[in-house]
């Protein structure tokens, strides 16, 4: 699915600059250098979805449902979220060690501001702005002051997990009606086993993913994001006549704001907040980017692909706790897969010279 | 090329010396952060006033600043092999992972073995987890040198995984053992010194004497800046490289080692939790860019004691210590701001050099390194 729709733009994109022979050319060629990592995911995914099949279909209920997909999406619409603002930054050649402690904190600022007596609507926003502002102050020190994009973000993270930690250091309960409602919407289909559910943050989760795939596909923006990722520190976009200073604040705030989104989704998931949240949660997102087959020198990518990372990821846990094994092997099975699609990439970019 | 020691070069700053080297000492790597570590030091003596006070008590060193020392340690360590790694243009995560493996394999060991109190048991026991960490750190080496592969995903894989793989050989348990000569290693003295202290610093002599006193430093720092020119100048930059990550592999361990000995407990989920960032941290601290290329050893030990003396002021004003990472936060973003070369212009109130400039000193250095 994923490939299909990913291939469009590039297509479309051109379309009136070249001729028809070129073009057909073109995508060939392109579908089999940049679209591979890609292929690689969907292939996983499957393989996986026909492990499960196999091994965990009864009689009555098939592994492989509506049900499974809709869990995935309702376990991991956090993530995908977070995924897709670090694919943007990944794009650049860039990094975003700070979200994991965002989410953190933007769920304790949330269960603060509540506390307050705020309004629903004001204290969302808020929570994301929270996001916005952390990833603004990581664009702008990674732009204006020359700092490497790893410790920018590590000093921001450290500055999030801190600035949590003052709000609160135990679990805050968020028990405001409206939000508590939030959380429990859901629209219901079929029955008994097979039931299963769209609620509101696996939409907000689709409708990023939406967005974000408009934007890095179909606007200028899109383009100087991957051609940042050249790794000539803007040289190329700048002579293009795109902005690439601009951008790169840009793409820290977009993951700042992701950041802060995936936060709220968190908070509606557990209906609390925690300062220990999100530990290690910045590098979920960065190997679900990972095995979406964005590489991580930059420019090369795509966020449907992140989004197929993140459902191989998710699935990894779901086998994981279907067999039956200790939860630590959910982190070894991540290492493997990891190391499986590292190597696939490097394979596939030493075969292209 | 490089000074050796650039921790002693601010502190002579004598303003009648002129104001060539007073712009020489402002300009330098590891001005902001020794300015940040005796302001800290100093603050800290005002707001309790015995803390600069070293006593001496049945012969071993006792105080607050010998307590910063001992917490040095285990940054220091991790930093040594981290900087030499950072120096080749790599990084390493895995290292908290490799701390948490090396000492789960040698508790382990040490829980398994009929006399954990027994000193030759011990040395098998920490020779068995340097001998895991060299392992990882091999792991890494192969990865970034053998495949290609960048370090940042190269190492983030032992870091994601290596936690599981040491739940899985403590068997998801925290495994406690008592065995007075391991103890020793965290909590003893030799000559009246910590043995953490010792151990770290004979690690620091030993691996500044290999880098600076040999050409090992010039070809990691060549590799850094260009790793293909180095090899075309007859660097072995592959198996170079490689070694470098078994040396960090090795290091981490120690420190784990280093770290968990004290308690005697391999809690996997979070012996050296963090730590990665820590020692990244302390490089950074220590004047060390992370695009490789060129490294500073002696600010590792300003940088170090930076980081251990921070935590501790935390307490001392009183501060709840989970508001740690806030003051980390803050003290590394004013060093890197000041070192910018943006503010300084800005200061200066010129226009911000153009980046393109920045590809023009790589170039020369390594003609240098060619030459």
């Amino acid at each position: 699915m994923s490939t299909e729709l990913s291939a469009d733009p590039d297509v479309r994109g051109d379309e009136d600059a070249r001729s028809v022979v070129r073009r057909a050319r073109r995508a060939l060629r392109g579908l089999d250098r940049r679209f591979l990592p890609v292929l690689g995911t969907v292939l996983t995914l499957l393989v996986m979805l026909g492990i499960g099949q196999q091994r965990y279909s009864t009689e009555r209920v098939d592994f492989v449902s509506m049900k499974l997909l809709s869990n995935l999406l309702v376990d991991n619409s956090y993530l995908l979220v977070l995924a897709i603002g670090m694919t943007f930054v990944i794009l650049t050649g860039g990094i975003d060690l700070s979200v994991g402690a965002v989410v953190a904190l933007v769920g304790l600022a949330i269960a603060e501001l509540f506390t307050l007596g705020l309004p629903l609507p004001v204290v969302l926003a808020l929570g994301v702005l929270i996001g916005t502002s952390c990833g603004l102050l990581i664009g702008v020190m990674v732009q204006v002051f020359d700092i490497q994009p790893f410790i920018a973000s590590l000093a921001v993270m450290f500055l999030a997990r801190g600035l949590a930690n003052v709000i609160s250091v135990n679990s805050l309960k968020i028990d405001d009606e409206g939000f508590s409602a939030l959380a429990a919407w859901s629209l219901k289909f079929g029955e008994g086993r097979q039931l299963w559910r769209i609620n509101a943050s696996m939409l907000v989760a689709l409708a990023v993913l939406l967005i974000a795939f408009l934007i890095l596909h179909y606007t200028r923006f899109g383009r100087s994001v991957y051609g940042l990722g050249a790794g000539d520190g803007g040289a190329a976009v700048n002579l293009m006549g795109l902005r690439p200073a601009r951008t790169r604040v840009w793409v820290y705030v977009i993951s700042g704001t992701c950041a802060g989104i995936a936060g709220v989704l968190f908070a509606l998931y557990t209906k609390s907040g925690f300062n220990l949240t999100g530990i290690g949660m910045e590098l979920d997102a960065i190997a679900a980017v990972v095995i979406g087959g964005t590489l991580l020198s930059g420019g090369v990518g795509f966020v449907l692909g992140t989004g197929a990372g993140v459902l191989v990821y998710g699935l990894i846990q779901v086998l994981i706790a279907r067999e039956g094994l200790e939860s630590w092997w959910t982190r070894v099975f991540i290492g493997v897969v990891l190391l499986g699609f590292v190597i696939l990439q490097r394979v596939l970019v030493v075969r292209r010279r | 090329m490089t000074p050796t020691q650039p921790s002693t070069t601010p502190a002579p700053a004598g303003p009648s010396r002129g104001a060539d080297i007073w712009r020489e000492v402002t300009h330098h790597g590891l001005f902001w952060p020794v300015v940040a570590l005796v302001a800290l030091l100093l603050a800290c003596g005002i707001a309790s006033p015995g803390f600069l006070d070293v006593t001496v008590r049945d012969g071993h060193l006792f105080g607050q600043l010998v307590d910063l020392l001992r917490n040095s340690a285990t940054p220091l360590l991790l930093a040594l092999g981290m900087c030499l790694v950072i120096a080749t243009g790599g990084i390493d995560l895995s290292v908290g992972a490799v701390m948490a493996i090396g000492l789960a394999v040698s508790l382990t060991y040490l829980d398994t073995a009929p006399d954990p109190s027994n000193v030759g048991t011990v040395v098998t026991a920490v020779l068995l987890g340097l001998g895991v960490g060299a392992l990882g750190g091999a792991f890494n080496g192969a990865m970034v040198a053998g495949l290609g592969i960048q370090p940042f995903i190269a190492t983030m894989i032992l870091m994601v995984a290596g936690r599981g793989i040491a739940m899985l050989i403590t068997q998801g348990q925290i495994t406690t053992v008592t065995s007075p000569p391991f103890k020793t290693i965290g909590s003893g003295f030799v000559l009246g010194i910590p043995t953490p202290v010792v151990i770290a610093v004979a690690a620091f002599v030993v691996v500044a004497v290999a880098v600076r006193r040999t050409a090992l430093g010039m070809f990691l720092e060549a590799i850094g800046i260009n790793r293909e020119a180095s090899r075309l100048a007859g660097v072995r930059s592959r198996r170079t490289t490689w070694t470098v990550y078994v040396i960090a592999g090795v290091l981490a361990a120690l420190a784990g080692l280093v770290y968990g000995a004290p308690t005697m407990a391999a809690d996997a989920n979070n012996i050296g939790l963090m730590k990665e960032l820590d020692a990244i941290m302390v490089v950074v601290l220590g004047g060390t860019k992370l695009d490789g290329g060129r490294f500073y050893l002696g600010g590792l030990l300003v940088g170090a004691m930076l980081l251990s003396t921070l935590e501790r002021a935390v307490i001392i004003f009183q501060f709840p210590s989970q508001t740690t990472p806030l003051f980390k936060a803050l003290v590394l973003i004013a060093v890197c701001v000041a070192a910018s070369p943006t503010l300084r212009a800005m200061l200066r109130g010129r226009r911000r050099a153009d980046r393109s400039d920045a590809p023009a000193a790589p170039v020369e250095t390594v003609s240098e390194v060619t030459a």
